[in-house]
């Protein structure tokens, strides 16, 4: 997918190859800790939704380790994805091809570019969750424990907010997710439909800001997920609106397919018969939808079948687009055509089964979830859709064969197997080589053409052959009616050309991005363990801790270089360099889990009560000053990172190193304070507090210790990469050479900015 | 409660039979969501199954369609097809369907949470506690009688107060068509009247552990008079906490809740 989506914006590699590693090693590993935790007692079973206070140890049969190795894991998961979604919206904004602007690059990259925009917001709020949830799990924060003994009743609850608190974090995520997986259908569907009914996608402009809207109304639909949790009316009724308002641009997208087909020359192959299936299932899903929307109606279909046929409708149907996806991409990835009959049979198949399987639960929409009983009288509905079940099943295994025999008996597919397909994919050869492109792509003419090396160095005023473009390779045109002005230049590989191409792509070998993980999965299985205080535990949570740091201080100090397009259409961002892109992106997702931490802390005190919160659960020992010194040295140490960008800049070696050192100090100096400070509140004894204010004493000291924790955290990472540029600031580094300091700069005064906030809400309000 | 004395003198009780049932509410609206629903699915279903199929490509070389419409070219730069002007049409058809839907929805909402407040039957009404918990039901009556089961009587008007005394469960009796939420530490509220006596059945509808499934009870519908006796027998069972009932909860008469003895 990512992958479709770099050659149609005619990207030559993502923006930061080794994150990219990263990110896939994290994931692997998530999933390799999930499995573990299956043999850790028992694994997570709090359902999908992981409602609260059911997903904390106390309501968690026996040690509930496995359970904690699954949040921890959907952390790495998380962790993994947010990483991912910051390489590719660099990637997007900063290597499209010359002449192709946002609004025209391809819908599917549109529809992945708005997928990542997403994921980036919405997956930093679930890290937030499943970050305050997992240390309610290793360290013994409350914040999801109603009550801190777990036994005691609703009504004398310390901590009233804590269901609900999870529930407005998790659907926080959970309705954007809902878009994250259907999106990309979506796009497929609309790149599908256009090379299939030989039409341009009609609308195309109202379908792009539908598509933006939706993706913005995403954030703001999520209580509707909660209209029983006793919300009150005024906000019911709003996210009634927004919800119906959000339905609305996807009305428009649907019609913008379905006229897509007028006057169009529609050609039933398996990626259409997919497509329009696809959509045929999302109308479907979609009218039921509206029934959920009147709130009347909503209230009855909580927790019923009703709920389980919608999503599904949506959600499998958007599956069902990106089965087509998969059969239309097939012979791009492969280079050999599938079997075409075969593909017939499993689409009728699958969309006979898919009906019998999701239709019924309409009819016996009154099940209720999750019970294995049901009304007699429904029986006949579920069987029918057991049979439905059964029969879509099978009709993925004809796929699987399909698919994997044609690797080998396929037909050779082609450049382009397609008739009328428009996009950059399908004018490169199948499968695409690893530099993507024969020659650097621009769509400067109106039309997509392929620059060489010296037309390149022409425009760039760099010599030729200092590998610019990517990899030479031979005109691609290989006869059928098509476009592109074939490369002007005679394309010939250049021996230089070939060099860097190779270099740039060699060093995707780094073995850093696994050992960082590797040493996170061990670090995460022991912190699962922690809380039994077993020595193994704790032993591989102490290794594995050492290995990460170990080697994510062995990826910074490994030399690398990721060339950048020498010409690329970057706007908005023409101004901002990759790294600096890089930077606000990643600060964009850490504002969104602080803004988590921060709004959780507003919430849990607002449902305690905003004045009693401090009276009943903050001890008297617990002063202004500390926060106040911080608050100063921070100031101070932000100032001294701008002395150190100047003095780098005027190559004053010796200022640029101390004003690092300076920071350095300042940043340490803060942990010492913040240390003695909490030491003194650990080991408090007052009448209110005989036993200290510990983190697990009350949802107060909960919140402040883990809040300002995350943030101390952040200062000790902010530290490490201070110390380090210190070091080589010493060496003589940096000097006429400003842009990493100011990097981390940005990082700092982040850090600070977040200080700001944390300071009045934890120590005066 | 001034209300209550004045409805009282006036003596022309409204009692929970006269009361639009959320059963009712929900039903009728359900239906009207059916047969639109259905009709415009089909609708649209066979609008897009007509194009697809009246556009198929007939295999002939000449391109019908040659002199109105431009085909996609491979390495053009993206563009929109023309033909926007139908698809705002039929989205403004779409978009008055479904506001208008909703918005129509939107009074009886405002009914189903407010209940029938004005009328003597709220009045008149009973409330009762509902306590979840790992897996059942606790029932906390005016007189603080508790039951794992709930007995109420016909036509009367009930609210609930919901609760949970441990994890996150939804309370819900699907026939009377009323659910709400039961969290810890929190208090929802939700009402219903039955106009049939008999047996219904009370279940939970969120994910609470592994006896989720076993979060059954039963739903005791009869006639006022038999309430009656069967509330009285609980008072005499002797449960201390009853100061603020009332001695005669007899059909019609003034409330048990907070009132003052008729
Ligand atoms: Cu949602
Ligand atoms: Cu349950």
């Amino acid at each position: 997918m990512p992958t479709t989506s770099s050659l149609q914006i005619g990207a030559d590699d993502l923006a930061f190859p080794r994150l990219n590693a990263l990110s896939y090693w994290l994931y692997l590993f998530s999933g390799i800790l999930v499995g573990v935790s299956f043999f850790q007692g028992s694994t997570f079973a709090g359902g999908w939704t992981m409602y609260a206070p059911l997903n904390t140890p106390a309501y968690i049969p026996g040690e509930g380790l496995g359970a904690t190795s699954v949040v921890l894991a959907l952390i790495m998961f998380t962790a993994a994805v947010t990483m991912g979604s910051v390489n590719f919206l660099t990637t997007m904004y900063r290597m499209r091809a010359e002449g192709l602007r946002m609004r025209d690059i391809p819908i599917f990259s549109l529809s992945i570019n708005l997928t990542v925009w997403m994921m980036l917001f919405a997956f930093a709020a679930l890290l937030a969750a499943l970050m305050i949830l997992a240390s309610d799990h290793v360290i013994g924060t409350t914040y999801f424990q109603f009550a801190n003994d777990g036994s005691t009743l609703g009504t004398s609850a310390e901590n009233p907010g804590a269901s609900l608190l999870w529930a407005h974090l998790f659907w926080f995520f959970g309705h954007p997710e809902v878009y994250i997986v259907f999106f990309p259908a979506l796009g497929a569907m609309a790149e599908i439909f256009q090379t299939f009914t030989g039409r341009r996608l009609v609308g195309r402009k109202w379908f792009i800001i539908s598509m933006v809207l939706v993706a913005i109304q995403s954030f703001i639909v999520w209580m509707h997920h909660m209209f029983l949790t006793g919300i009150n009316l005024p906000i019911k009724t709003i996210f009634m609106a927004t919800t119906i308002g959000i339905s609305l641009p996807f009305d428009l997208m649907v019609f913008s397919l379905i006229y897509t087909m007028a006057k169009g020359r529609v050609r039933f192959k398996t990626p259409f018969l997919f497509s329009l299936g696809a959509l045929l299932l999302f109308i479907l899903g979609g009218i039921t939808g509206v029934f959920l929307g009147a709130i009347v109606l909503d209230y009855q279909f909580r927790g019923t079948y009703w709920v389980v046929a919608h999503f599904h409708y949506v959600m499998f149907g958007g599956a069902t687009a990106l089965i087509g996806g998969l059969y239309y991409w097939y012979p791009k990835m492969t280079g050999k055509m599938y079997d075409e009959f075969l593909g017939k049979v499993h689409f009728a198949t699958f969309f006979v089964g898919f009906n019998l399987l999701y239709f019924p639960m309409f009819i016996a929409w009154e099940t209720p979830r999750r019970v294995f009983e049901y009304p007699a009288d429904l029986q006949i509905w579920h069987n029918l859709s057991t049979v439905g079940g059964f029969i879509l099943g099978a009709s993925m295994l004809v796929m699987f064969y399909n698919l994997f025999v044609s690797i080998w008996r396929g037909e050779d597919a082609g450049e382009s197997p397609w008739k009328y397909a428009s996009t950059a994919e399908w004018a490169v050869g199948s499968p695409p080589k690893l530099e993507n492109f024969p020659g650097l792509p621009s769509y400067a003419s109106g039309s997509l053409e392929f620059l060489d090396d010296e037309e390149v160095a022409e425009r760039t005023g760099k010599p030729p052959g200092a590998g610019v473009a990517a990899d030479g390779g031979t005109a691609s045109d290989g006869g059928t009616a098509r476009n592109i002005r074939a490369v002007t230049a005679p394309a010939t590989p250049t021996a230089a050309a070939h060099e860097t191409g190779g270099e740039g792509h060699a060093s995707h070998a780094s073995f850093w991005p696994f050992l960082v993980s590797l040493g996170g999965f061990i670090a995460f299985l022991g912190l699962s363990g922690v809380r039994t205080g077993s020595p193994v535990y704790v032993g591989m949570a102490a290794v594995g801790g050492l290995a990460t740091v170990g080697s994510l201080v062995g990826m910074t100090r490994e030399s690398f270089h990721a060339p950048e397009m020498a010409i690329a259409e970057r706007w908005p961002f023409e101004g901002v360099e990759k790294m600096k892109l890089g930077m606000w992106t990643f600060l964009a997702s850490d504002v969104v889990l602080f803004g988590g931490f921060i709004g959780s802390y507003a919430f849990v005190r607002v449902a305690y009560g905003w004045s009693d919160w401090h009276h009943d659960l903050i001890p008297a020992e617990h002063v202004t000053m500390p926060g106040l010194i911080n608050t100063y040295l921070l100031l101070t140490s932000s100032f001294l990172v701008v002395l150190a960008m100047v003095a780098a800049k005027r190559e004053w070696r010796g200022a640029t190193t101390a004003s690092l050192a300076g920071t350095f100090a300042l940043g340490v100096g803060f942990l010492v304070n913040k240390g003695i400070e909490w030491n003194h509140l650990f080991h408090i004894h007052s009448e209110m507090f005989p036993n200290g204010w510990t983190l697990s004493t009350n949802i107060g000291s909960s919140t402040f210790y883990l809040t300002t924790g995350l943030h101390g955290a952040h200062v000790v990472v902010g530290l490490v990469i201070c110390g380090y540029m210190t070091i080589r600031a010493w060496n003589g580094a940096y000097q006429g050479d400003d842009k990493p300091i100011e990097y981390f700069g940005l990082y700092w005064h982040f850090v600070d900015i977040v200080w700001l906030f944390l300071f009045p809400l934890f120590y005066i309000l | 409660m001034p209300s209550d004395t004045i409805a009282h003198a006036v003596g022309v009780p409204l009692h929970g039979g006269d009361v639009r049932a959320p059963a009712d509410v929900f039903n009728s609206i359900f239906e009207v969501f059916l047969v639109l629903g259905t009709v415009v699915g089909i609708v649209v279903v066979a609008y897009t199954m007509y194009h697809a199929i009246k556009y198929r490509d007939s295999g002939s070389t000449d391109d019908p369609y040659a002199d109105t419409v431009e085909r996609p070219q491979l390495g053009e730069k993206p563009t929109g097809g023309t033909g926007g002007r139908k698809v705002f049409y039929s989205f403004g058809i779409s978009a008055v369907i479904v506001v208008s839907l909703i918005a129509w929805t939107y009074t009886t909402l405002l009914y189903i949470e407010n209940g029938p407040d004005e009328s003597q039957a709220a009045i008149d009404a009973i409330e009762i506690e509902v306590e979840g918990f790992q897996f059942g039901w606790n029932f906390v009556y005016p007189n603080g009688h508790e039951t794992n089961s709930l007995v109420v009587p016909q036509d009367r008007v009930i609210k609930l107060q919901v609760t949970s005394l441990d994890v996150f469960h939804n309370f819900g009796i699907p026939e009377l068509r009323v659910k709400t939420d039961a969290l810890p530490g929190q208090y929802t509220s939700a009402w219903f009247t039955a106009s049939e006596t008999g047996e219904y059945t009370a279940k939970c509808y969120e994910l609470c552990g592994t006896g989720h499934s076993l979060m059954v009870t039963s739903v005791e519908v009869v006639p006022q008079s038999e309430y009656d006796e069967w509330y009285a027998d609980t008072q005499s069972s002797g449960n201390g906490t009853s100061g603020n009932v009332t001695a005669a909860i007899d059909a019609g008469a003034t409330t048990a809740v907070g009132g003052a003895p008729a």
